[in-house]
């Protein structure tokens, strides 16, 4: 147990010291590389498949017992999320590959592997810790790697758009230090399970006040609005496996410590009202920002700040069933959105840009482009039988239950938000993909085609079409997600299989 | 004192004659200072042997891998400022990005071979052995993972200093060459 616990972010770490070693040799590099993030997923898979009926397994680093030591934690909302991220950071760690394999990115960064690895582990620590401060360090070791990956193969504009995105992300991070210093002065513990016992005794307006810190805290990191702004200013500037990584993962760490510290730490009735608010106005001004937008990325990532409302809403609904939907929906948008980033990373290597105004004819230039871009915008905008359909579904039938007017209103804007989706997807479709392609982009296309390009270019479509085939694989296995999905949220509420793991007699 | 055209500075009384570093090169930073190079040559040693001092005696009292390495590291600063980059890389025996890989390498086998033996992770021995001279002596296996710990902190601070100041200075350097090698007719 103990293994599976810490191998997820040992192992990446390991692997970035072996690629910091290996830079002069690209190939053991990457071979390293691979290995160590193949090695996660395994590691995730066994924890899922241990967790899946409910269990949590905990376990104490050093061999110091629960609220004084760090406490690595996996019940099955982070081990459903582990498994996913690190099947989407094997799935972009290999379309990189591709393209530097194939010479296609013009400056190859030299520390991306290492860094990426980080990230990895930086990732897995979120997930998998235990107490708030370990949170924070997962936060800030995935940050911190970010921070370096944004800018690089730098141009002024990455410079740019890293300033924006490290001052921000330093803002919360100071945020969070901040709340984590309040919460251990009121209860005297960093322990997410011994605070979840000593929070309860804490006066009402204390907790509001605790509770509402550590939405705006990882609010300003998911990108709730009106904590957004930072988002399509920086994503879409970043080379397209860094932004793909970025839009899949990033937010999502952010989304799952709101859920874990909302649901573990605080009352359901805290916030519930300001989450459902929140919610709806996330997913309106997201779509109404997508739909006016002239890049194809932009339009993905004010479509990605939208998306993050419906996880928000599945949470301020609360029930179990919302809840249940908010992680059903975090998989669905975890995939769709790496593939389209991906998709997108593609149409730039084909014909030089993603800008609307100035691509035509894509359907033309590449077939097999227009079906990858399509599946998962299907799903994002959730048409069925696609994954996106099934996650907005299940959110919808658990705000209808929960009969609440704010959450009917909550679902009217998500139904709204749904057909605005379409629209921009549709205004990207006919202006990107239908019509006469423009000489110039089969003239890029035709340059690609030729030379020693040609397997990379290979390569990464096939990676990306692995992508969009694990999109179309979640509709597929959406019964035993959801029956997941469910247990993790069974898990959430009732809080003391949790609290148990950790500070009762069980595993450890 | 004027630097030279070429800015190196001028042989005079002033300039020391005698080698208190291991390279003849310029500072980094305005015209040499004797004084700086002698302080630089007694403390580094002594600095150096603190900062070990600290990482050994880490483990039950004030110190450990973080503080030593930045301790550490601050003995290479001091090195560059008096020396130069050409200086700083002669006393470092491999380029920042190694310490970082050894480092890391080290911090994460403490951590996780543990594991390998159903232990949680970072839980390790120590042992306690009674040396001649010493006295009791407690060995812990947490000092591998501080020697990572301390490595990775030197590395740190070595790859700002090469990126904040060396490259610039090379820069400054490549560019005065450039424009020497301009007006010259």
């Amino acid at each position: 147990m103990n293994l599976l616990l810490a191998a997820p972010f040992i192992v990446p770490l390991l692997g970035a010291a072996a690629t910091l070693l290996l830079r002069r040799t690209p190939r053991s590099q990457q071979t390293v590389s691979v290995l160590a993030v193949s090695a996660v997923i395994a590691a995730a898979a066994a924890l899922l498949v241990v967790t899946a009926d409910g269990t949590v397994l905990a376990g104490q680093a050093g061999g110091w017992s629960a609220p004084l030591g760090i406490t690595l934690v996996a019940d099955p909302l982070s081990a459903l999320l582990l498994t996913v991220s690190a099947v989407v950071l094997l799935i972009v760690l290999l379309y990189a590959i591709g393209q530097d394999v194939g010479g296609l990115s013009r400056a190859i960064p030299q520390v991306f592997h290492p860094v990426y690895l980080v990230l990895t582990a930086g990732v897995c620590l979120s997930f998998l810790a235990g107490d708030l401060f370990n949170l924070f360090v997962g936060f800030e070791v995935m940050l911190t790697a970010s921070y370096t990956l944004i800018t690089q193969a730098p141009t002024r504009e990455r410079v740019r758009a890293g300033m924006i995105y490290t001052v921000v992300s330093l803002t919360s991070s100071i945020l969070f230090l901040t709340g984590i210093a309040l919460v251990y002065g009121l209860t005297g513990t960093v322990n997410l399970a011994d605070i979840a016992q000593k929070l309860g005794g804490a006066p009402a307006e204390l907790r509001t006040v605790l509770a509402l810190l550590f939405l705006v805290v990882f609010g300003i990191k998911s990108a709730l609005v009106p904590m957004h702004f930072w988002l399509p200013d920086s994503y879409p500037v970043a080379l397209t496996r860094i932004s793909a990584i970025f839009a899949a993962l990033l937010t999502k760490v952010a989304v799952y410590a709101i859920i874990r510290t909302q649901t573990l730490l605080f009352g359901r009735d805290d916030i519930s009202t300001v989450l459902l608010v929140l919610a709806i106005a996330t997913m309106l001004v997201g779509i109404l920002g997508a739909l006016v937008q002239d890049d194809i990325n932009r339009v993905l990532s004010f479509a990605l700040v939208s998306h993050i409302g419906f996880m928000i809403f599945g949470l301020g609904v609360g029930t179990v069933a919302g809840i249940a939907g908010a992680v059903i929906y975090l998989v669905h948008h975890i995939v769709v959105q790496a593939t389209l980033f991906l998709v997108n990373g593609l149409i730039r290597q084909h014909v030089g840009h993603t800008s609307l105004s100035a691509i035509r004819g894509m359907n033309a230039v590449s077939p097999k482009l227009a079906l990858f871009f399509f599946l998962p915008a299907m799903s994002l905008a959730g048409l069925p039988p696609m994954s996106g359909f099934i996650a907005k579904v299940a959110l919808f039938e658990a705000g209808v239950a929960a009969g609440d007017w704010l959450a009917l209103v909550g679902v009217a804007a998500g139904v709204v938000t749904s057909l605005l989706t379409l629209l921009a997807i549709f205004r990207v479709w006919t202006r990107a993909f239908w019509g006469e392609p423009m000489p110039d982009m089969v003239e890029a296309r035709s340059q690609l085609r030729q030379g020693a390009n040609r397997r990379g270019l290979r390569f990464m479509t096939a990676t990306t079409g692995v992508m969009v085939g694990i999109g179309l694989l979640v509709a597929a296995v959406s019964g035993p997600l959801s029956e997941v999905a469910f247990t993790a949220a069974r898990d959430l509420v009732e809080r003391q299989p949790y609290i148990e793991a950790v500070l009762g007699t069980g595993t450890q | 004192m004027t630097p030279g055209t070429d800015g190196s500075p001028p042989e005079g009384w002033e300039a020391p004659r005698e080698r208190w570093l291991s390279t003849a090169v310029r500072p980094a930073f305005g015209p040499r200072s004797v004084l700086l190079e002698v302080v630089a040559r007694l403390l580094i040693p002594a600095i150096l042997t603190f900062s070990v001092f600290l990482l050994v005696s880490g483990h039950d009292r004030p110190g450990g891998g973080f503080a030593g390495g930045l301790v550490a590291s601050m003995a290479y600063v001091l090195r560059y400022l008096a020396g130069g980059r050409h200086e700083l890389a002669a006393g470092v025996p491999m380029r920042p990005n190694g310490f970082l890989a050894l480092g890391m390498f080290l911090a994460c086998c403490a951590a996780g071979i543990p594991l390998l033996f159903g232990q949680p992770v970072l839980d390790m021995p120590a042992a306690t052995v009674s040396l001649p001279l010493f006295g009791d002596v407690k060995f812990a296996g947490y000092l591998v993972f501080e020697t990572g710990v301390f490595l990775i902190v030197v590395g740190l601070v070595l790859s700002v200093v090469a990126a904040l100041g060396a490259r610039m200075e090379a820069e400054e350097s490549e560019a005065r060459l450039w424009r020497g090698r301009r007006a010259r007719p």
